[in-house]
């Protein structure tokens, strides 16, 4: 790939990006999130129609407009989401597109299923080709994802995260895999946020940030502290300005938070006007577990408690009366009202304050809507446009606003700048600063190492759905919380912890030893 | 500041205004046509025969109007509620009339009750648990009363007599049911644009998730929207059951077809969160307006009944249109 750029509204998602990927080679890429390693791979698979660069495949050049192209050109893609039909059998699912068929263009079950069962075998599951794809675990409908990609006999294998669901054994099985492909000559593209998968299977490796190639290294030169530089680079200084938070009193107390499958034994203390970072990979348990927090989802076991009183599990009507609010990380889901304007959008929380005895108070409402809108900087032709409308940008500013009218006393933020332009970014970040210095308690969800460290007054790294550990503000560098979540960081033993942080403060629910990876 | 406030309000104002001309002008339009079709047409008393003849119909529409609105598309159970409630009151009219009136509209209530528990708190498909819900009670009440038709007594005096007279009420030259129609009418446009209900439907209506990640109770709002439905079903189905002087379980067949069809022709989104009530008042008007033309047309009742399914099928084609005009990233 050569010079290969991607514009979206508003951003350069990749900008000029050149990647060699040689036959026989596992080629990592490696990146924070948004840094531009899935656009560059999905403009590789064929996702987009329009792109700038020239990419070669073999030595001939080819255009890559939609994923058949792609396909045909020998690109096999595994994404990160898995794109298997759930009811239909796992042969009809690997065998896709392909299905053998006799002359009457009827199917010849048994050779599908002897073909499917094959492939199965090579990837190291022992199923039954027969069973519907809803009917096995997440992880093992990772690998026929994978055996899906392999039959179609790709020359260039691009792997998304693909150890995100799998077992120690299940991942030792996929490398095992890996480092036979590789000996067939295939060129092998490894996506992941892992230090350690890296280290152990990738010849080189590429760092992308902000949507530029950072350099590649080969896995000889690399170190995980150089990897950790170059993708984190030095924008924190000048982008977050010192802050002097009034830090008081517990607001909040979450005591052995646990919910199945998630998230397990959490248990951490939040003050007035401090902001809290949660920082973890993805399938940490973060977002999980704000959810549960504030009672949008289910909460098996331990209490939270708000000033003192106990928040019901999943009760979030409840929670929000209370004072206890969550910025959902995707806006466009159960964010915003795309349909209805931006007016009614910023008000939307205020429904109950905003009315007695069930009559409402429409000038209250477009008072708070005004000021609003103008104290974000919403750029917008009036308030009464459809939030749709708006850029990701201005979106976010309206979910946050919705929010501040709340005047909550906690706030949690799950992803608050996500895909945002810079001036967006700092105008929530104001608003954020604005609100915590009002005295309420943030807890800050973010993949945004900068963000995350630059806002933040503690942080609680999370692997796996466990709490590990926290980190005070002057220990706190983008590189130490990437070592962190990795769970490459030695951090002081959690008896230190728990005096340093003084009152409030909960033990953290595991220790070093108790994680699954190294 | 102020004077900002107001005006944005007023935008918004306009733009309801804007969107509701559009079916006053088809009614227009259609009385237009009508002075054309017949000298007769333009007459109190014509006048007045129309707003009686979709009276029943611009109730339940009403009700289904706040169905719709809150994102849940339809309640086919509608009709069985509308006799359901009517079979209740005739069978208890040896209470006296009142408290048969009252029975007959907690009955209605009941269908509701269960509709707005099961579609907001179980989350099930609106149309397919209604649809369900219709075809159990045609079962139900088949059963129960053996198929047979249940006819109040007509001696002057009892209780059925005065329960067959309801509809035949007049103020004036102006028939109950109009009066009736148009107070639900008013009710139902404060209750929408004027209450956190009301609001909260609009919300609801737009997005469920994002309603209920904005800490609205959205099971209990969809609760109230499917119990005003009831409510206004039952009203309609104890007019029409006075009209036809028997209670039997296929009365109100056809009324939730033609409640949506108003609905849907009055602006009210089959997305949800869009539209209202004087929208809704407009698409019943036309309706009565079309199918009374038809009549003096000549045009027979089941040739009108493919005029109304052809105009269904243009209006949810056309929103269908104009939302995907506006983007399908939002729609």
């Amino acid at each position: 790939m050569e010079a290969v750029s991607k514009r979206y509204p508003g951003t350069l998602a990749v900008d000029r990006v050149d990647l060699g990927v040689n036959a026989g080679e596992v080629h990592a890429l490696m990146g924070e999130n948004g840094a531009g390693k899935s656009t560059l791979m999905k403009i590789l698979s064929g996702t987009f129609n329009d792109y700038d660069g020239l990419i070669r495949i073999g030595g001939q050049t080819v255009t890559l407009h939609s994923p058949a192209e792609a396909k045909e050109h020998g690109v096999g893609m595994v994404h990160q989401e898995l794109s298997l039909a759930r009811p239909i059998s796992i042969a009809e699912n690997v065998l896709a597109g392909r299905l053998p068929a006799n002359r009457w263009g009827l199917i010849q079950r048994k050779a599908l299923f002897e073909e499917a069962r094959q492939w199965l075998e090579y990837v190291g599951l022992a199923l039954d080709p027969r069973k519907a794809v809803g009917e096995i675990s997440p992880h093992e409908a990772q690998l026929v994802e994978i055996a899906k990609v392999l039959s179609n006999k790709p020359c260039i294998l691009v792997l998304d995260e693909p150890t995100s669901s799998l077992s120690r054994e299940e991942t030792a099985r996929l490398f095992d895999i890996i480092r036979d492909l590789k000996r067939r000559g295939l060129a092998i593209v490894y996506i992941s946020h892992h230090l350690p998968e890296v280290f152990e299977i990738a010849d080189r490796v590429t760092v992308l940030r902000d949507g530029r190639n950072m350099g590649t290294l080969s896995i000889a030169e690399a170190t995980p502290q150089k990897l950790v530089q170059m993708m984190a680079g030095q924008t924190i200084d000048e982008f977050y300005a010192a802050r002097h938070p009034e830090i008081g009193d517990t607001v909040l107390r979450a005591v052995h938070l646990t919910r199945r499958a998630y998230f397990h034994d959490v248990s951490f203390a939040l003050r007035r006007g401090e902001t809290l970072g949660l920082a973890g990979l993805s399938g940490s348990g973060r977002t999980e577990l704000a959810r549960s927090l504030c009672g949008l989802d289910p909460l098996h076991y331990g209490t939270v408690a708000l000033h003192g009183g106990i928040i019901q599990p999943g009760d979030y009507a409840r929670a929000v009366s209370k004072g206890l609010v969550y910025l959902t990380e995707d806006r466009k889901a159960d964010g915003l009202f795309l349909r209805l304007p931006v007016s009614q959008n910023l008000v939307a929380a205020l429904t109950a304050r905003h009315s007695t005895m069930g009559l409402c108070r429409p000038a209250k409402d477009a008072a708070v809507a005004q000021r609003l809108f103008t104290t974000l900087h919403v750029v917008a032709p009036s308030p009464e446009v459809d939030a749709g409308t708006l850029s990701g940008g201005n979106q976010q500013k309206v979910l946050l606003a919705k929010w501040l009218a709340t005047k909550p006393h906690v706030l949690i933020l799950d992803e608050p700048t996500r895909g945002v332009d810079v001036t967006a970014k700092r105008q929530i970040h104001e608003a954020i600063l604005g609100l915590t210095a009002q005295g309420t308690a943030v807890l800050l969800i973010s993949s945004d190492l900068p963000e995350l460290v630059g806002m933040s007054d503690r942080v609680l790294v999370m692997r796996q759905g466990r709490l590990i550990g926290e980190m005070q503000r002057q220990e706190l560098s983008e590189e130490a919380v990437l070592l962190a979540a990795n769970g490459h960081y030695a951090f002081r033993t959690p008896d230190t912890v728990t005096s340093n942080t003084g009152r409030g403060a909960v033990r953290p629910a595991a220790s070093l030893q108790e994680q699954g990876r190294p | 500041m102020n004077t900002q406030t107001t005006s944005s309000s007023k935008r918004s104002a306009a733009r309801t205004a804007l969107e509701t001309a559009g079916i006053y002008a088809v009614a227009a339009t259609l009385l237009v046509a009508g002075v054309l079709a017949s000298p007769d047409f333009l007459t109190a008393e014509n006048l007045l025969s129309i707003l009686s003849g979709v009276a029943l119909l611009g109730m339940v529409a009403c009700g289904m109007a706040f169905i719709t609105y809150s994102g849940n598309m339809a309640d086919l159970s509608l009709p069985t509620t509308m006799a359901f409630s009517g079979i209740i009151a005739v069978a208890s009219l040896s209470l006296g009339i009142v408290p048969a009136l009252l029975l007959g509209v907690l009955a209605g209530l009941a269908i509701g009750a269960m509709n707005g528990l099961v579609v907001g708190k179980l989350n099930a498909n609106p149309i397919l648990w209604t649809l369900a819900v219709a075809f159990f009670m045609e079962g139900f009440m088949r059963f129960t009363w053996s198929n047979n038709q249940l006819y109040p007594e007509i001696e002057p005096g009892t209780p059925g007599a005065a329960f067959i007279g309801i509809f035949r009420l007049r103020t004036g030259p102006v028939p109950l049911i109009v009066l009736v129609m148009l107070a639900l009418f008013a009710v139902a446009h404060l209750v929408m644009t004027r209450t956190r209900f009301g609001r909260e439907s609009r919300l609801v209506g737009s997005s469920r998730a994002a309603a209920r990640s904005s800490g609205i109770r959205v099971s209990r709002v969809v609760f109230f929207n499917f119990l005003a439905a009831a409510f206004a079903a039952s009203v309609a189905g104890i007019f029409l059951t006075s009209m036809n002087k028997l209670g039997v379980f296929y009365l109100g067949q056809g009324y939730d077809f033609k409640a949506v069809t108003a609905v849907v022709i009055g602006g009210v989104m089959l997305s949800g969160g869009r539209g209202h009530i004087p929208g809704v008042f407009g698409g019943v008007l036309v309706i009565g307006l079309l199918t009374n033309i038809m009549t003096f047309l000549g045009i027979t009742a089941f040739r009108q009944n493919i005029v109304t399914g052809l105009v269904f099928i243009a209006v949810v084609g056309f929103q269908q249109y104009q939302l995907r005009a506006r983007g399908k990233d939002y729609a």
